[in-house]
């Protein structure tokens, strides 16, 4: 057989496993409110909440690992998280925009941001790149601080209205469903931004741009003279990670009822969105939402337990799970998988 | 001798090229002209500036004078992805795989980002696993777990899917045995013989030279002697620096 003719057949084509795993994760999500309240009562309220913050970690988790299949390790992401906060904010506070324009709004200003910051940090590498976005969080911090007072609120921040008020019926629902009906509103929409993401994510590694992100991040030089424009795609992925993240933060500025500096722009918000990655597998969908679940599940456990102390278990955990599963989670399950399958295929 | 300079035109013409990285200065004023079929080697001692040569040509570092144009296009200036799209493949020196991805994989990341080379891609992969029939045994495994020759060839398979009409070639010798490396010779011939115009920088000076049209014999960034291929291999200071004849 002549090569010509054996290179034209296809290859087995594989299982779309990722787009099977986003109907399920819909599905699951879709179903998950109606399900706790049946078993849990009125502990449901609690747990929807917990929930809901289990979601926002996925969406600030996957949404930062985007941007690092290009090897970009940036720390910027409260910067994009707080533009979208205090875009939706003010939008609300001075236009009076519905908040459904104000939210999306909120995104395209993370862009705008993300898009300027990339740009400017385009030719930085390692350590200095870290920085320079390190401190772009700082420098969107202190020019809310020093806003005018009526503009952005300054160091107390603003309010912001909730997204979902329900009113109470007599007669037709107890006390507590009403904190559940405005928890459920919110983990729909939590989970609606969580499918987009995953969805974007989903796309990125399903086209030419997985392998792209891929040269750019292992050897940038190789990249460039396979024909790949390591800044064109740099600035991209700057925008797909920015867009959900600036998003969530308009969501979240609506949930919480307020915006504030300290809050917005807090550099625990950056911790997070690269250690949950860490934690679950990096540069993978399934990855960054593995972490956030196990991370929110282990936090959670461990304030049952420990009260006001649990922080310290909390550190504990991620650190030996950065030196015993350098490949995260979803890497340690994969190999076993593939170890298992090999002496299976031995037998 | 023969001037290369006044021979040939077409593939690829530089003039005066300065070249370095920093303050240091690589290329001193590098002339070279590749006619469109032609084999030209560059021969030279450890940082003669052989490969700062390559991969200025290839848009990797930006030069600091002169001119390089390549099939009448000029190429100063042009970014590594926008020179590979005037018809200039760069198989840069070790290799440089992915390894955590498929010899098919990496084979069609060199096609991928270039929509011309792309329409190409089922032609020229053909053409690929027809010079490296092992690679086509090989498709599925991963390139980090290949030898050293099987990773070379898909090197230069990679850089044969961007279609190119100059393939710029560093070091493939390096590190591999005689036999591997005799293999890896023929196929740059069978790629010239397809009509690919080749510049080979290699530190094996005899099997480059048998090779060769025309080679150039570049010392501390300056050409010091040019020639034939068989000119150069009878030149007494190439027989007596190079071959240790």
């Amino acid at each position: 057989m002549s090569a010509s003719t054996r290179t034209r057949r296809t290859r087995p084509a594989q299982f779309p496993w990722d787009l099977v795993g986003l109907v399920l994760l819909a599905v699951a999500v879709a179903f998950a409110p109606d399900l706790l309240k049946a078993l849990f009562g009125r502990a449901s309220v609690s747990y929807l909440s917990i929930a809901t913050n289990a979601l926002s970690l996925s969406i600030l988790a996957l949404s930062w690992d985007v941007l690092a299949r290009t090897g970009q390790l940036s720390l910027a992401h409260a910067a994009f998280y707080g533009a979208g906060a205090y875009t939706t904010a003010l939008l609300a506070r001075h236009a009076d925009v519905p908040l459904w324009i104000g939210i999306p709004l909120g995104g395209l200003a993370a862009v705008v941001f993300a898009l300027l910051l990339g740009a400017a940090t385009l030719r930085l590498r390692g350590i200095y790149f870290a920085i320079a976005t390190l401190s772009a969080a700082e420098v969107l911090k202190a020019v809310v601080h020093h806003l005018p007072t009526g503009i952005a609120g300054g160091n107390a921040g603003m309010n912001v209205p909730t997204l979902f008020r329900p009113e109470f019926i007599a007669g037709q629902m107890e006390r507590w469903e009403v904190a559940f009906l405005r928890n459920e509103a919110y983990f729909y929409v939590y989970a609606t931004l969580l499918c987009m993401t995953v969805l974007a994510s989903i796309l990125v590694q399903r086209s030419r741009l997985k392998h792209a992100f891929t040269a750019i991040r292992t050897n940038e030089e190789v990249a460039g003279v396979m024909g790949v424009r390591p800044a064109r795609l740099k600035l991209l992925a700057f925008v797909l990670s920015s867009v959900f993240v600036g998003m969530l933060g308009g969501v979240e500025a609506h949930r919480v009822g307020s915006v504030l500096p300290e809050q917005s722009f807090s550099v625990s918000t950056t911790v997070l969105a690269l250690v949950t990655p860490i934690f679950g597998g990096l540069y993978t969908t399934l990855g960054p939402i593995v972490g956030a679940l196990g991370l929110s599940s282990v936090q959670e456990g461990l304030r049952r337990v420990f009260s006001d102390g649990y922080l310290i278990g909390y550190g504990v955990v991620l650190v030996l799970s950065i030196l015993f599963m350098p490949r995260g989670v979803v890497g340690l399950v994969g190999g076993l998988l593939r170890r298992r399958g090999k002496r299976e295929a031995g037998r | 001798m023969t001037s290369v300079q006044a021979r040939a035109t077409g593939a690829l013409e530089v003039r005066g090229l300065e070249a370095g990285y920093g303050k240091i200065q690589v290329l001193w004023g590098i002339d070279l002209d590749v006619a469109e079929g032609e084999f030209v080697a560059i021969i030279g001692a450890n940082g003669a500036g052989k490969t700062t040569l390559l991969r200025t040509l290839s848009g990797l570092i930006a030069p600091r004078g002169g001119s390089v144009s390549a099939f009448g296009r000029p190429l100063r200036g042009l970014s590594a992805a926008r020179v590979v799209r005037s018809g200039v493949g760069h198989v840069p020196e070790g290799r440089q795989l992915f390894p955590l991805m498929s010899v098919r994989e990496n084979l069609d990341a060199g096609a991928d980002y270039l929509p011309a080379a792309r329409a190409r891609a089922g032609r020229n992969r053909a053409f690929v696993y027809e010079l490296f029939p092992r690679l086509l045994e090989r498709e599925r495994q991963l390139a980090g777990t290949l030898s050293g020759g099987e990773r070379q060839m898909v090197a230069i398979g990679r850089a044969l899917m961007s279609d190119p009409r100059l393939l710029l070639v560093d070091e493939p010798s390096l590190g591999l045995a005689p036999a591997l490396s005799a293999s890896v010779f023929a196929a740059l011939e069978q790629i010239n013989a397809d009509g690919v115009s080749v510049v080979l920088v290699e530190q094996n000076v005899h099997q480059s030279l048998k090779l060769a049209d025309h080679a150039v014999v570049l010392e501390t960034g300056e050409v010091v002697l040019r020639g034939t291929g068989s000119e150069l291999l009878s030149h007494p200071r190439v027989r007596e620096a190079y071959l240790s004849l």
